[in-house]
């Protein structure tokens, strides 16, 4: 969808590779399109610089800071040459009417985080920690397609820091609980990925919790 | 193709946890969502208007049903593909924007909630500190650029924050040690090469962080010492505009005024020179000369970008005349 952004010529703002764009903690009140170059999204977590997302043109990053001003959750830092425009919660209407291919895209991405933060929820209000981890797999399960419904082994490009952050657990706590699973040969951890040995096994486990709450 | 569809009394349009593409919209009749709050677990009915769509997020976000779609009494609808219901948003804004600040709204609740939960579980690092932490991890792994940013932020929304002696001396050292960086590899022309540049900009953050302490006086007269030892272009002209702000701090309005005025003129196309303006503008306020005061808010108004921070600065600055 090529889209003819010359009339927000104005609000272009220009970073060299390597610059930070703006950094996790800080108040955010701006959000970015990108026009060309990438952006990654990267977090430090526990002293390690971890790369959640590579972006691309076309498209958006801080859209958080629309809703509230609240502290960035992430840093976005400029890969390439990156040219983006740069709007704020003042002139988001414009942007808005003037283009609504990005109001339809901004549209889709809230439908995802929304669906996203839901289930992350669920995963958290689960009390037992074991729980949560598998869920977070459960999770993670049901956003990648599979192939054959009969085999139950899953495999996961995903990190023990990952599934901390989805749980909602110390990265040392979540730590122990995988190498207890690994100790059951309920999983298999390697250093980018996790494979599950039986989703429906942790599938049971996590709605069986899930009863054992609601009718304590 | 849209398709039309007629419901009768207590039929289902879509049970929770279906998969399906449609969007409708109600054309008459009654429908009710049913579905169980995820924080209460109590069930909730959300009655559809007629002229309203549903299915929308599940459809386009191609996850299950989230609720149950109850036909309350005899209704009619027409249901659209996700890619026909695209077509009529983009061409009606109006629906679009009402339905982003609706979506925008459960986004910030689920937030919230989110938040909450982890709150109670986990220690989360104040904003400052993580700040700030940030700036050390950068430093500590030589990424320099990275932690100069970081920590300017930081100085910068936390000027006299519980980290800000600190942050001021690792600033110092990510600047100094930018410098042997850039010089060493053959491919670095584009930088400011030279030692002599350093020193300056050595001494000019040593200005700007006893600034970031609140220690105008001892600022003030090292930004002056800067500008005596015949700094070049760019860190004298920074240097000017922070010895106007030392004035500004000191409550020396009225060289404050001069100063800045003097500055605008010298240096025309100086980046800092809305916030020059600004800073004339509330010294006028401090002598009590309103009128003039609100003068410069109002230009800065018109001559700042709407998303600059310094609007909202001067905005609110004007507000306070009573202007």
């Amino acid at each position: 969808m090529a889209l003819d952004l010359s009339m927000f010529n104005r609000f272009a703002v220009n970073f060299q590779a390597g610059d930070i764009i703006f950094c996790e903690h800080e108040p955010g009140d701006n959000f970015y399109l990108i026009q060309s170059g990438r952006v990654q999204i990267v977090k430090i977590i526990d002293d390690l610089e971890k790369i959640i997302d590579i972006l691309q043109p076309g498209e958006l990053f801080g859209e958080m800071a629309i809703l509230e001003e609240a502290p960035r959750s992430a840093s976005a830092v400029a890969l390439d040459t990156v040219k983006a425009l740069e709007f704020n919660r003042e002139n988001f209407e414009i942007l808005m009417k003037g283009t609504p291919q990005i109001a339809l895209k901004l549209l889709k991405l809230f439908t995802k985080r929304i669906y996203d933060q839901k289930r992350r929820f669920l995963i958290l209000t689960l009390d037992d920690p074991q729980a949560k981890i598998a869920d977070v797999f459960l999770m993670l399960s049901e956003t990648q397609p599979v192939s054959d419904n009969s085999v139950n082994e899953r495999t996961f490009m995903t990190t023990v820091e990952d599934i901390a952050h989805w749980a909602g657990i110390s990265p040392s706590e979540s730590k122990r609980i995988l190498g207890h699973f690994a100790g059951q040969r309920r999983l298999e951890i390697f250093p980018d990925k996790i494979i599950v040995q039986n989703i429906n096994d942790f599938a049971r486990f996590v709605s069986s919790k899930r009863r054992s709450q609601v009718s304590e | 193709m849209p398709k039309a569809a007629n419901y009768k009394t207590i039929s289902i349009v879509y049970f929770k946890g279906d998969i399906n593409e449609k969007i409708y919209i109600l054309n008459n009749g009654r429908v009710s969502l049913n579905y169980n709050d995820i924080e209460t677990g109590q069930e909730m009915h959300d009655l559809i208007k007629t002229g309203e769509f549903f299915g929308v997020k599940s459809a386009m976000g191609k996850y299950p049903r989230e609720e149950t779609a109850v036909v309350l009494q005899d209704s009619s609808m027409i249901a659209f593909s996700v890619a026909e219901f695209e077509q009529i948003v983009l061409q009606n804004t109006r629906i679009m924007i009402k339905m982003l600040k609706v979506f925008s709204n459960q986004l910030r609740r689920i937030h919230k909630q989110v938040r909450n939960l982890l709150k109670s579980g986990n220690d989360v690092v104040d904003p400052e500190t993580g700040l700030f932490n940030i700036g050390e991890y950068y430093l500590k792994v030589s990424k320099q650029k990275q932690a100069v940013y970081a920590l300017r932020r930081y100085l910068t929304y936390y000027p006299s924050g519980k980290h800000s002696a600190e942050a001021s001396k690792l600033l110092d050292a990510a600047e100094s040690g930018a410098t042997p960086s850039f010089s060493t590899p053959p491919a670095s022309s584009s930088r400011e090469p030279g030692s002599d540049l350093s020193d300056v900009a050595k001494s000019y953050y040593n200005a700007v962080s006893l600034f970031s302490q609140e220690k105008f006086k001892e600022a003030l007269s090292e930004f002056k010492k800067i500008i005596e030892d015949g700094a070049d272009g760019e860190y004298e002209a920074k240097a000017r505009y922070e010895i106007g702000r030392c004035y500004y701090n000191l409550q020396k309005y009225d060289v404050c005024i001069k100063h800045f005025t003097s500055l605008i003129q010298k240096y025309p196309k100086h980046p800092d020179i809305i916030d020059a303006l600004y800073y004339v503008g509330k010294s006028y306020e401090g002598t009590g000369n309103k009128e003039k005061a609100a003068g410069f808010l109002k230009k800065i108004i018109s001559m700042a970008r709407d998303e600059a921070p310094i609007m909202r600065k001067a905005k609110k600055a004007l507000k306070g005349l009573g202007g």
